[in-house]
């Protein structure tokens, strides 16, 4: 349907756009406050986007096939709450922490099992699931929060290998994963191959059931790496771990360029998207700004970023 | 127009279960006075709902309503209080929510950027200026006349109930027998169609967001008007309802096909599942799983019943 | 001629005192969330005594929900841009303790108001959960009699101050109480409309339910909004903590006989107070804080120092027009 060529143009002007909004980010900030441009800040900030980070890979995945998950959050505190459960049944807290995060893939598994078999489109699909693993989370836990875990457990969020907070490594491994297979493998065309058209791909023997599946599954299981790394970095498992992240998650990935309809876009606009937000998050709470006005920011960044990428596109038409 | 009833029925059925089990275990649940209770608190989803629904017909989707029901919430209360007539109250919550439905229904059409991106972005912004502008107060000592839209009674039935029925009966004739109201269901199936046939999908598609605002604001009138206080962060999370009522009535989210009576059975599935929960004695800690499980329930049987008649007829 | 010379002694000496106490200190003052009205209430406060002060850089931010994952966010920047106090209403006193940690070990002073955390310098207490508890269990007795049917409309099904609110109040009704039955619990998450709807469910689904315990300033409107719109005013009790100023209408209509709160402005003026008296001088057991708004004193608890602001306050249509907030 579309050409190649004009495809890589494309998201080379948009990831252009994206990396002037985050340069003009840290300018400005850096004059706002002056403890912003330091080392130990802006690995502060990393952070805080670890988590969120980790979801919006998996998003990027599944918007990019035209997909949605909506189910991300509650997945995160599903998970967390199944890490709990398991460690306070006595269990090694590092097993516990695999249990809760194998729970979060067959949550995305349930979610790409009922999409492709049933039929019902990804957006009302993981609406429902949304309530359903917050429920599950909220009923298994009936509002109690686990909390003693074992002082080693606390290294994966709250511990530093030099400067270099241990999330952020985690975070830049699954990036790097995820490029690699967005870019550079058979299962990452496929999934630009669903994204542009589905029937075309069906047609010409791609396995989309099957990739969809994965990609859910793997969306899920983000989610429960990130719904561990949570509970390390607030030694508490509670219920309503994670609440609203998909919206995070979502921001991330369209003001990273990726298209909402699937097929274009990328892991390294995704990242370019989430520091931008987490930059200017940062920043201005550095600068004493009150979160209303952060909120106005945040939205105007949003529109702005991809209106400015619109209109360039269209001039180079 | 094509119009699949599978999912109307669908959730028909679905609701004639619960009845059926509340019927065995609290038949106290069936009374005139609980339907008119969840009838006046699904009123103002529905009235929503409705203009999500002609936003989703042409194919977008609008989720920036919950912060434009607390704008329209604070401006009617603030107007109400100022002394204005009730009349002009109106006009100011459905003016607001119209305005800000052109904010959208603009940057979608002039800059060409997805429905969700803007409407993000604006949930955003304008759930952020209206805190910044009431640094987070809330309204009190509302009016006799204001508090009167919504808890007032016509002919023995409460207000609300009566907006909810007039909006969606004339929305349905809005939908099914003027041209714009075609015109929507058009330019959702397949704009470039739409265009040639002479239709200008631009307007229609900046128009249904005016008319989702709009509505908004008429809806916070059967909303804000029930309650003692204004909060001014009110409606978080009233985007997830409205959406989950109308795509659960089988409104397709791609656009194209849907109906008001789908939207309707939607928005009773999406208001009658917390009360019939308590009714049932089950612990509030479990309601959260199994509001989300009906909605699965609610949209699968028309999902199995249509996936097994494209299998078979992929055979023929 | 001896008041001039007063007078001028007096100016003299707060002279001298400008000049020690001049130094500016800054406090960032961390709300469970911001937009609701019983923290833009400590807010007021706050800002009394900022005024009042004069050496006080006040910032009052908070998340726009009840997370503590929003406040440890907030907090780890507060660290960062060097502020002198961090004075947090915690919405978990566990998950936020690390973060504290690190502020008081990177020289900043900690103080807790409203919801206590595990790691503090000193809390401003303006009533233990036990205190709380017992007024609410005891105030239902008192309206609806020592046995029936009764229901608590909460928070969210996760908020700890709740959670902790209604273990103490169980524990009052299983000793002093034990013919209340609690019948449910349902959750509000600080929504007036889903307060309003729960209630009026719990009304119809248990119709022998003689009191209802509404136990957020957003959920005691709604839960009485219910009841008076079911026309059972006086018939059902609710009992519950909100703001006078919210509350007055559903007083004066006989739905409500009773709020029960202490003053959150007070609460947040002593803790914008204890905060400068802290940083300049220290605090240890005994100390006293004198205000304008009353003097409070320091005492020694389990985990360092509290302030009690006194027992909670219970608001009737006696004395209920005095108050304004």
């Amino acid at each position: 349907m579309k050409a190649q060529p004009r495809l890589r143009l494309r998201l080379s002007v948009a990831e252009l756009v994206l990396v002037g909004a985050l340069a003009l980010a840290i300018l400005v900030m850096a004059q706002l406050s002056p403890q912003f441009l330091t080392v130990r800040n802006l690995f502060e900030v990393t952070r805080f986007v670890a988590e969120a980070g980790l979801i919006s890979l998996g998003m990027t995945a599944v918007i990019l096939t035209g997909g949605i998950d909506l189910s991300v959050g509650s997945i995160l505190g599903l998970s967390a709450i199944i890490t709990g459960v398991f460690f306070h049944a006595g269990w090694n807290v590092w097993l516990a922490a695999l249990t809760g995060i194998l729970a979060g893939t067959l949550a995305g598994a349930l979610n790409g099992l009922i999409i492709t078999r049933a039929g019902i489109p990804p957006l009302i699909v993981t609406l429902a699931t949304l309530a359903i693993y917050r429920g599950l989370a909220l009923g298994i836990s009936q509002g109690q929060a686990y909390r003693d875990y074992p002082e080693g457990f606390y290294s994966l969020g709250q511990g530093y290998l030099g400067p270099v907070p241990v999330q952020l490594i985690v975070f830049a491994l699954f990036s790097l994963v995820f490029v690699l297979l967005l870019g550079r493998t058979v299962f990452g065309r496929t999934l630009y191959a669903i994204g542009n058209n589905e029937t075309a791909a069906r047609f010409s023997g791609l396995p989309v059931d099957r990739v969809k599946l994965i990609i859910y599954s793997l969306s899920g299981m983000l989610s429960g790496l990130a719904g561990v790394i949570f509970v390390s970095r607030l030694s508490t498992a509670k219920a309503d771990a994670g609440l609203g992240y998909e919206l995070d998650a979502i921001t991330a990935v369209v003001l990273g360029g990726t298209a909402i309809s699937g097929g274009q876009g990328g892991i390294w606009g995704t990242l370019l998207g989430l520091f931008i937000v987490g930059i200017v998050r940062n920043g201005m709470t550095l600068a004493f700004i009150n979160a209303d006005v952060q909120l106005v920011f945040i939205g105007l960044i949003l529109i702005a970023a991809v209106t400015l990428n619109q209109v360039l596109r269209r001039g180079r038409r | 127009m094509y119009v699949d009833r599978g999912r109307q029925i669908s959730i028909a059925v679905f609701l004639l279960a619960l009845a059926g089990v509340l019927l065995a275990a609290a038949p106290s649940f069936f009374s005139l006075g609980n339907f008119k209770d969840i009838l006046v608190n699904i009123s103002y989803v529905a009235i929503a709902a409705l203009g999500m629904m002609m936003v989703i017909l042409t194919g977008q989707i609008d989720i920036s309503v919950g912060a434009t029901l607390s704008i329209c919430s604070t401006l009617a209360a603030t107007a109400s209080k100022a002394g204005l007539p009730l009349g002009v109250v109106f006009l100011i919550s459905i003016g607001a929510g119209a305005a800000l439905g052109l904010v959208n229904g603009l940057l979608v059409t002039r800059f060409k950027i997805h429905s969700i991106i803007v409407t993000l972005g604006t949930l955003s912004v304008f759930r952020g200026t209206l805190i910044y502008f009431t640094k987070g107060a809330w309204i009190y000592q509302l009016p006799e006349d204001f508090r009167g839209v919504g808890l007032g009674t016509f002919l023995g039935l409460p207000n609300p109930i009566w907006a909810m029925a007039v909006v969606l009966l004339a929305g349905a004739w809005v939908l099914s027998a003027t041209p714009w109201g075609r015109a929507l269901y058009a330019v959702g199936s397949n704009p470039d169609a739409a265009r040639l046939s002479g239709i200008r999908v631009p307007f229609v598609q900046a128009s249904v967001f005016v008319a989702c605002g709009a509505l908004v604001g008429l809806a916070t009138m059967f909303y804000a008007t029930r309650f003692s206080t204004i909060q001014s962060n009110t409606g978080q999370g009233f985007e997830f309802l409205v959406i989950t009522a109308v795509v659960v009535g089988g409104t397709n989210i791609f656009g194209g096909s849907g109906t008001v009576l789908g939207v309707a059975l939607g928005a009773l599935l999406v208001g009658v599942t917390g009360t019939a929960l308590t009714f049932l004695k089950i612990s509030a800690y479990w309601e959260q799983a199994l509001q989300g499980l009906f909605i699965l329930l609610a949209v699968a049987f028309d999902a199995l019943r249509s996936r097994r008649r494209t299998r078979t007829g992929g055979g023929g | 001629m001896q008041h001039v010379r007063l007078w001028i002694a007096v100016g003299a000496v707060a002279l001298l005192g400008m000049a020690f106490a001049q130094k500016q200190i800054t406090i960032a003052m961390i709300p469970k969330l911001v937009g609701i009205d019983y923290f833009n209430a400590t807010e007021q406060g706050a800002k009394e005594a900022a005024a009042e002060l004069g050496n006080i850089r006040l910032i009052y931010q908070g998340p726009t929900e009840g997370r503590v994952d929003k406040q440890i966010e907030l907090i780890e920047n507060f660290i960062t841009a060097k502020v002198d106090v961090i004075s947090v209403a915690s919405n978990d006193p566990v998950a936020i303790a690390p973060v504290l940690d690190k502020a008081r070990k990177a020289g900043i002073k900690v103080v807790t108001w409203d919801a206590d955390a595990n790691v503090r310098d000193v809390f401003c207490n303006q009533a233990t959960f036990a205190g709380i508890g017992k007024a609410l269990a005891d105030e239902m007795a008192k309206q609806v009699g020592k046995e029936g049917e009764v229901a608590i409309v909460t928070s969210s099904l996760t908020a700890p101050n709740q959670n902790a609110w209604i273990a103490e109040m169980k524990k009052v009704l299983a000793k002093d109480y034990p013919g209340l039955k609690v019948v449910d619990t349902k959750p509000s998450e600080e929504d007036q409309q889903l307060a309003f709807r729960v209630t009026q469910d719990l009304l119809k689904a248990y119709p022998n339910l003689k009191g209802v315990w509404a136990l957020s300033s957003v959920a005691f409107p709604g839960a009485a909004e219910a009841v008076q719109q079911a026309g059972k005013a006086g018939k059902v009790a609710v009992v519950g903590l909100s703001t006078p100023k919210q509350m007055k209408p559903f007083m004066k209509a006989g739905v409500i006989k009773s709020v029960v709160l202490w003053n959150p402005i007070d609460l947040g003026y002593l803790s914008v107070y204890a905060a400068k008296q802290l940083v300049e001088k220290g605090l240890k057991d005994g100390d006293k804080i004198v205000t304008k708004r009353g003097t409070f004193t320091v005492q020694k608890d389990d985990k360092s120092l509290q302030i009690l602001l006194g027992p909670p306050f219970i608001f009737t249509p006696e004395n209920i027009d005095k108050f304004n907030f």
